[in-house]
């Protein structure tokens, strides 16, 4: 039974945000789903599609959030709600859609999720997505408590049918990756048609009048939200400090506030609307206070459009001292915490406050080491990446002419660290390694001698590589594309793609073959097995010897994770101390100081090294690459 | 100082000093040869390892290394120790059609390995694209693969580090002056060894003057010729200065200034033309095509030149007075070429007393 869809109305159970907010959509009975995984998104369609057999959902995994979007406006078309998610850069992808959807407007309710990284914990970028709300003239809800998360995305359905827009919510971290009490409300079951209406096209052209009709329904959204119960003022009525919050920004708010106990000098006016802001809502709060703090993660989005009002209605509200991070009282970079907010209302109302010790941190660190192994970022063991970041160190070196590696996002991306051995030197979106590749591979004739080579994963390829190796060949670029096939979305939590044989429901899908797609567009393809390094490396000298064309290179091997959760180790791994050469010459510890596979360790007693049977998923790689044949490994 | 791989990297691969003898391969993982180059794969952070110990570009004591292999220190500076010099040519037709002029080297192999004097002989076999590499022989037509000179380095020592070995073999080894060079090193080091080099018998040196560098020297003959096979590559003796190379059905001659460019950079330091540090050194006669300089070093040499040539192997004949001055002479000039680059290296790598150094400098050729 799914949690979300628990059809027990006054409820109240533990939910993560993104459950809320998949709750939320359950309970406005919508019914198609679709996103592109992606951190601290995933966890929203992941738990749709749990429901979706027993609310009768779609729910699908897309290839991109460009393409989710669209299917999820095909249903809003045809008269159904419907919800997509996103991470902060899925935003960027399904944007140009989205900047035309605004002008043609929805029918069904239409809600996208965007969930922003602040920090940027597991993404490359730290971007606030905000800006697309304001960009496109969209609604704009950022929840503060799980309760509301859960509550606004309901909301957010009606209001985006009242509106005829797509209605945007964003999220952070703190708010989609923690839990909280949530009390669930009632889960209807619509019996609805899908209907394209014919006599109503959706065209975004001519833009002019769409535009000016998008404009006049944000005016109706602007008066809808001055009377949002999810913007709230906390505190006296001409308070020292007004603090301009939101989202996460509320609750790291109220836990300074009473913290330092500065209920009495501070008002707290948090925003749940924050596009378009309720202008007349604060526009009243900003008249009675002098000093103004903003607290809100990543970008000023609160702060800039707050100091705009204050531009045009400064004669009426008199002279104001603003602080955020513009004036640097709040860093413009990181997530905030309530640490962060504390000394800020410190510097500012000069109230003794005593910070956490300096040596805090560290302490904190050395209590979760006791409880927690060390673990450095770096690939699992038996994971195929690290097999495949050695094959192209040996084949890089041995090839000698500087050849490098594009990369992009991924659990391959670590290649850019110890793990990978440092092979990836670029990383930035999507399938941009290979974007880059067909870049640099036409830089020959400019007298690029370097080889020329993109990773990208199998998710990725069908995300976004696909066009740049489309575009490589037909404008005849000339690299090596390794496509490293695990069969898994690995690092957003193993959801399946096109090359799965999967739907995001478990049903059985066809297999779109890597191979075939990359034969079809007149690449030299081959396949090898990571794990057999040297079939691999001579692989890779083959392909950097051949200078014409776009060679792809698919490395096939499943995902250690994937594969430990159904069967069990392929090898039987063990080092024989007689003939593990440690630290001599001949050896100097090359599996447990140069490969570190964390499946093996350096037992300084004997000075020798040895599996940990706990951690090796029994790969075998190490026994490949041992010089002394002192790891063996026997079939499982 | 490190003297380990990264003291190897800053004294001579970083500095294109590798002479490609192949002594630091197939020793550890660490290091690779690839189409002619030597490759560092990963770093070490060894402070003393054999790849250092072993290069004949480290730290060279030829003083030492001399007492080591004869008992006496760097003493016959003109060619080093000589028992005695002789022409020689192999009396076996199949022999010297492939081979490098009189086929002794071949010869003598095959023979030792047909005697039993040595089980297994490290050599060097060029591939069809002309790469060298280190090949052990067993029989003779193993070693009539091996027959021919390309005049490109090519780390025939791995061959020896490599193996496969059983473990009791008698090994002969034929080598350039640096593989001859090294080989001394590796047996003189006193690292833990963990390779044959202590079953090594027999070294046979060749003579030399340069060798060149694979890549470079390869892309040059195929931007010549194309995709014909180089048959073989010969070198004309003095005035002539040409390359002779039989590319497919043709035969072409190219001026030695045409691929000097080619030259491995740590030819220029070498200070050894007849491969020292050898039982036997065999090259060219200067003037006379189709026999071998053989010059007898160790009893071990001599022992095995005296079977051959009783058992009608070897042809051999007296060494002509002048030729074996100009032999000399030859040799001189090059430690003296040497000598003069080493004054103005930044890293040096030879250790020899100055006054050996002093009188090799003002050795005046006959």
């Amino acid at each position: 039974m799914s949690l979300i869809a628990q059809d027990a109305p006054g409820k109240t159970i533990l939910l993560m945000g993104n459950e809320a907010i998949a709750r939320g959509a359950l309970e406005a009975g919508v019914k198609v789903c679709a996103a592109y995984p992606g951190n601290p998104s995933s966890e929203i369609i992941g738990s749709l599609s749990s429901a979706a057999e027993a609310m009768d959902l779609h729910v699908e995994w897309s290839v991109n959030e460009k393409v989710a979007m669209e299917v999820v406006a095909a249903a809003s078309f045809a008269g159904l709600r419907s919800l997509c998610s996103m991470k902060q850069n899925g935003i960027n992808v399904a944007a140009d859609f989205l900047l035309n959807l605004n002008l043609t407007g929805t029918q069904g309710g239409l809600v996208f999720v965007v969930a922003d990284d602040p920090g940027g914990i597991s993404s490359t970028n730290e971007e606030d997505s905000r800006i697309f709300a304001k960009i496109g003239n969209l609604p704009l809800l950022e929840p503060a408590t799980f309760q509301e998360a859960k509550d606004m995305t309901l909301w957010a359905f009606s209001l985006s049918e009242d509106l005829g827009l797509p209605v945007m919510i964003r999220s952070v971290t703190r708010v989609s990756h923690a839990r909280g009490n949530v009390r669930l409300g009632a889960l209807p079951r619509p019996i609805t048609k899908a209907r394209f209406d014919i006599n109503r096209p959706r065209l975004a052209f001519p833009p002019f009048p769409n535009h000016k009709a998008l404009l006049q329904k944000m005016d109706r959204a602007k008066a809808l939200f001055e009377g949002s119960p999810y913007n709230l003022y906390r505190g006296a009525e001409k308070p020292e400090l007004l603090v301009i919050t939101g989202g996460s920004g509320w609750m790291y708010s109220l836990e300074a506030v009473m913290n330092l106990g500065v209920q009495d000098r501070v008002g707290l006016l948090k925003l749940g609307t924050t596009w378009p802001l309720p202008e007349t809502l604060v526009l009243k709060h900003l008249k009675q206070a002098e000093t103004v703090l903003f607290i809100e993660e990543v970008d000023p989005f609160l702060e800039n459009n707050v100091k705009e009002f204050f531009a045009q209605h400064c004669m009426n509200l008199g002279l104001k001292r603003f602080y955020g991070k513009a004036s640097g009282t709040v860093p413009s970079a990181g997530e905030i915490s309530p640490e962060i907010v504390c000394s800020a209302l410190q510097s500012l109302l000069r109230v003794a406050y005593k910070p956490r010790p300096e040596d805090y941190a560290t302490r904190a660190r050395e209590a979760a080491a006791e409880l927690v192994p060390a673990r450095a970022l770096g690939f699992c063991a038996g994971c195929p990446h690290r097999a495949t970041y050695w094959a192209v160190k040996k084949a890089l070196a041995l090839d000698g002419r500087q050849g490098f590696v594009l990369g992009d996002i991924g659990c391959y991306g670590l290649g850019m660290g110890p793990s990978g051995f440092f092979q990836m030197k670029t990383i930035h979106a999507m399938g941009s390694g290979a974007g880059l590749a067909a870049g640099f591979g036409q830089l020959g004739r400019f007298g690029l001698t370097q080889p020329v080579l993109a990773v990208c994963g199998d998710s990725t390829f069908y995300h976004a590589a696909m066009p740049a190796l489309v575009n490589a060949r037909y404008n005849s670029a000339n690299f090596i594309l390794l496509l490293l096939d695990n069969s898994a979305t690995a690092m957003t939590g193993f959801q399946p793609h096109p090359g799965t044989g999967r739907t995001a429901t478990g049903k059985e899908a066809p297999v779109l073959d890597l191979k075939g797609i990359c034969e079809s567009l007149g690449a030299k393809v081959e396949v090898t097995d990571p794990f057999d390094q040297r079939a691999t490396t001579e692989a890779m000298l083959k392909f950097l010897q051949d200078e014409e064309g776009v060679k792809v290179l698919i490395l096939k091997r499943e995902c250690a994770l994937v594969r430990s959760r159904k069967q069990k180790k392929l090898y039987h791994v063990e080092v024989d101390p007689e003939r593990c050469l440690g630290e001599a010459c001949g050896c100097n510890r090359l599996c447990t100081r140069v490969f570190k596979c964390p499946g093996l360790y350096w037992d300084r007693a004997t000075g020798k090294s040895r599996i940990d049977e706990a951690i090796c998923t029994g790969c075998g790689v190490c026994a490949e690459i041992c010089p002394a044949s002192a790891i063996r490994k026997e079939v499982a | 100082m490190n003297r380990g791989l990264k003291g190897l990297e800053s004294k001579v691969l970083d500095r294109g000093q590798c002479a490609a003898c192949g002594a630091c391969l197939s020793l550890c993982p660490y290091l690779r040869s690839f189409k002619g180059r030597a490759v560092k794969l990963h770093d070490c952070d060894l402070s003393e390892g054999r790849c250092f110990s072993y290069c004949p570009r480290t730290e060279v004591d030829l003083e030492a290394l001399h007492r080591s292999v004869f008992g006496k220190g760097y003493e016959d500076i003109e060619a080093g120790p000589v028992r005695r010099v002789v022409m020689a040519r192999a009396l076996g037709p199949a022999l010297t059609k492939r081979a490098q002029n009189g086929g002794v080297v071949s010869a003598l192999i095959a023979f030792g390995l047909d005697e039993g004097v040595i089980h297994a002989a490290v050599l060097t076999e060029r591939d069809s694209e002309l790469l060298p590499q280190g090949r052990i022989a067993k029989t003779k037509e193993d070693v009539l693969r091996c027959a021919g000179s390309s005049y490109v380095a090519g780390y025939t020592l791995e061959a020896l580090n490599r193996g496969p070995w059983q473990g009791q073999e008698r090994i002969g080894v034929v080598g350039l002056p640096c593989q001859v060079l090294a080989l001394a090193r590796m047996k003189a080091s006193p690292l833990e060894k963990r390779t044959p080099v202590d079953r090594v018998d027999l070294v046979v040196g060749l003579f030399c003057t340069w060798a060149l560098d694979y890549r470079p020297f390869a892309g040059f003959l195929k931007e010549r010729f194309g995709d014909k096979p180089i048959r073989k590559l010969d070198i004309t003796p003095p005035p002539e200065r040409l390359l002779n190379v039989t590319a497919g059905d043709e035969f072409h001659q190219i001026p030695l200034d045409d691929i000097r460019a080619f030259i491995r950079p740590s030819c220029q330091v070498c200070l050894d033309m007849t491969s020292e540090l050898s039982d036997l050194s065999v090259g060219t006669v200067e003037g006379e095509e189709g026999w071998n300089t053989v010059i007898v070093r160790t009893e071990k040499g001599e022992d095995l030149m005296r079977l051959a040539e009783a058992k009608g192997v070897l042809e051999t004949r007296a060494y002509p007075e002048d030729k074996w001055a100009h032999l000399k002479e030859a040799s001189i000039l090059k430690k003296q070429r040497g000598l003069n680059a080493l004054k103005d290296a930044q890293e040096k790598y030879v250790t020899l007393p100055q006054k050996v150094i002093d009188a090799v400098l003002k050795e005046v050729a006959p």
